[in-house]
């Protein structure tokens, strides 16, 4: 397995929170078969914070999907948390991520019909709660990402960074197991970027969050625990990429 | 399954203020024409089924039970009938037994006889017309009078729906010229809600001198309701007795309320009609509706693999997809029956029989009502469903 040498799997002893066993994922096409993901093994400790990172087309947003919950393996076993969410029907799938997935997308996906504070709200309303208790929630979580005075603002009067924060905060508003990001700092200029790797660490650090993020920046890369490269829907040798990290990657700021 | 909040289905109908007039008036001019369709139907049927008079019974000739126009039977007949029929009403020693013409005539306004001439219908009467038909009331003038020098006539409420002119070209004191021979109008009648406020009445002897005829077309009686403990009045089954009794009078009973019903089932077809053309319009709406609930689904993919993402499941979306496709149409809806109530209720309409009164009641208005919701349901549903297909993470990249 390729992940036996990595130090998280050695680090902990009890069973990683996320395990990928023969993952699995392909596409029919006519009569191509296109295989985004090839029986790839991965072990994500709980407490994590992975950067995935690849040429495009690797199929690191097909991992994360995966493990996100969004997207259904083709074969394998994906075991989070105890739970074989594959074999999860489309609407318990959609139970589980409720509960356990936060998810931060390149282009923010803020709801533009909504405020701040009430794209913040809105994973709240999947559970039951008292309005107080949501409220207060949305508080919190809206103060975590440095942006509660523009709570009743809209997407559209808010800069890039700054709907990254709202999204943030509405990935973590529910207190899920795992947050992941599909190149959350895709498109933010480098100072943005780097404020929303520095939240994205605290996440990790502070509240312990397990976090999984596909990026193409080496520098954001280099706020995470660790670094897995994809190529062709596997993941490359630990050995390779020590090399290659020390030779372009620079140190985080 | 936790829902989507109802403010975000009302908010995405601000997403584009152009959208959301089209779905609005789009299911305003859809709802509308079912009003106007379903007004049709009802005033049309309620003239005819208002015209009979409960305790009504018309005598025709025998073969001629189609249509009174056709009928003739001898002049004399009325007194026999008052002479020989139990339980006919009385009041003050006068019968109610109304020997009546009708004839169907071109009719102009004024005597200039340029007009295109209209055919209406005509009713020679006697006094006892008044007895008769109760609902009929004089609301200016007077009773028309035979022989006293000019010819005379009075109209309905409906005359000048009927005739193609201003009610005011048909007041008191105007003329009609009727086959070619000219009338004045000295008197108005009101008949709420029947096909008689359509018609021209004119004295019985001048109706039969005008159509050369010395035979009348019906007898018109209104029987007193049987009463057990007197044993006093006559149901509709005695006055059929009588006839199969004097079968020299070739007589034909029929009550007044199924004389009227007949004809409104000769009406038929025209509703049928009437209901299919309301009905091709509004799967045409339905269309226009699809097209801009898909155009404004298909907008927001992404935002809809979001949702789902974030653990909304895909009927809660539909759900709310709905709500906000049902708010714009229902809107729309509201927005016709209002304009249906104020103004499309009692426009008059000609018809072949007169003309009646478009009926937007209760019925019609649920119906309208009901045409909204459904429009925004239907036109929601499959859009909703076709945007809803792609994979959640084909959806997220949609631009
Ligand atoms: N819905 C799909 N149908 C067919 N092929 C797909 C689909 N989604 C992704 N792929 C293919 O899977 C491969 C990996 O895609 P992806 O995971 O998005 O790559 P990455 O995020 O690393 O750029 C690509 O070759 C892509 O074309
Ligand atoms: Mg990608």
């Amino acid at each position: 397995m390729t992940t036996n040498n990595t130090h998280s799997r050695t680090l902990s002893p009890a069973p990683a929170l996320i395990q990928c066993r023969r993952l699995t994922k392909t596409y029919k096409k006519g009569d191509n078969t296109i295989t985004p993901l090839q029986e790839l093994d991965l072990d994500v400790p709980a407490g994590d914070f992975l950067a995935l990172m690849g040429p495009s087309g690797s199929g690191k947003t097909t991992l994360l999907n995966l493990i996100a919950g969004i997207d259904r393996p083709s074969g394998g076993n994906l075991i989070i948390g105890g739970t074989d969410i594959a074999t999860l029907s489309r609407s318990k799938l959609a139970d589980w991520r409720s509960t356990h997935v936060g998810y931060v997308f390149q282009l923010y996906n803020l709801v533009p019909v909504l405020t701040a504070y009430e794209n913040v709200e809105l994973p709240l309303l999947l559970h039951s709660m008292s309005a107080r208790e949501r409220h207060q929630k949305v508080s919190t979580a809206l103060e975590l990402v440095g942006i509660a005075d523009r709570h009743d603002h809209y997407p559209r009067q808010l800069s890039g960074g700054q709907e990254q924060r709202v999204a943030i905060a509405r990935a973590i508003v529910t207190d899920p197991t795992i947050i992941v990001g599909d190149e959350p700092t895709g498109d933010l200029d480098q100072e943005s970027a780097q404020a929303i790797m520095n939240l994205m660490t605290r996440l990790c650090e502070d509240l312990g969050k397990t976090l999984i993020i596909v990026t193409h920046d080496a520098k954001s890369a280099a706020y995470a625990k660790r670094t897995l490269h994809l190529e062709k829907g596997r993941l490359v040798e630990a050995a390779d990429l020590a090399a290659r990290r020390e030779s372009t990657v620079p140190q985080p700021v | 399954m936790r829902l989507l909040p109802f403010d975000y289905a009302v908010r995405n109908l601000g997403r584009s203020p152009s959208r959301l007039f089209l779905s609005v008036a789009g299911a305003a001019m859809v709802v509308l024409l079912i009003l106007v369709a379903g007004g049709f139907v009802r005033g049309m049927s309620q003239a005819l089924r208002a015209t009979g008079g409960e305790h009504n019974v018309i005598l025709m000739g025998a073969g001629s039970e189609e249509s009174v126009e056709r009928s003739e039977i001898p002049a004399a007949t009325p007194g026999v009938l008052a002479a020989s029929v139990q339980g006919i009403r009385t009041r003050a020693g006068v019968a109610y037994v109304s020997p009546e013409v009708h004839v169907m005539l071109p009719v102009t306004v004024g005597t200039g006889g340029m007009a295109k001439p209209r055919q209406v219908m005509l009713r020679g009467v006697s006094p006892a017309a008044a007895l008769v038909h109760e609902s009929v009331s004089l609301t200016e003038g007077r009773w028309p009078v035979a022989g006293g020098g000019a010819d005379e006539v009075i109209v309905g409420r409906m005359a000048g729906t009927v005739l193609g002119v201003a009610e005011s070209d048909v007041q008191v004191g105007r003329a009609i010229t009727i086959d070619g021979r000219p009338w004045t109008i000295v008197g108005r009648f009101s008949a709420p809600g029947t096909v008689v406020e359509a018609e021209v009445w004119l004295p019985l002897a001048d109706a039969m001198t005008a159509t050369k005829r010395d035979t009348i077309s019906c007898v018109v009686v209104t029987l007193d309701p049987y009463n057990e403990a007197t044993g006093e009045g006559a149901e509709f089954a005695d006055v059929a007795a009588f006839t199969k009794t004097r079968p020299d009078l070739e007589l034909v009973p029929m009550t007044e309320r199924e004389y009227y019903g007949k004809l409104a089932s000769f009406f038929g077809p025209i509703k049928v009609v009437a209901w299919v053309t309301a009905g091709l319009i509004a799967v045409g709406g339905l269309f226009g509706g699809l097209n801009t609930m898909y155009a404004a689904f298909a907008s927001r993919i992404r935002e809809l693999g979001t949702l789902q993402a974030i653990g909304y499941r895909r009927l809660a979306i539909v759900w709310s997809m709905i709500q906000e496709s049902t708010l714009a149409t229902a809107a729309g809806g509201l927005i016709a029956c209002a304009v249906g109530v104020f103004l499309l209720d009692g426009v008059a309409v000609r018809f072949s029989m007169g003309a009646f009164g478009l009926k937007i009641d209760e019925a019609v208005i649920g119906l309208g009502l009901l045409t909204g919701l459904a429009l925004g349901v239907v036109g929601a549903l499959p859009p909703a469903i076709r945007c809803l297909k792609p994979t959640i993470p084909v959806a997220l990249k949609a631009v």
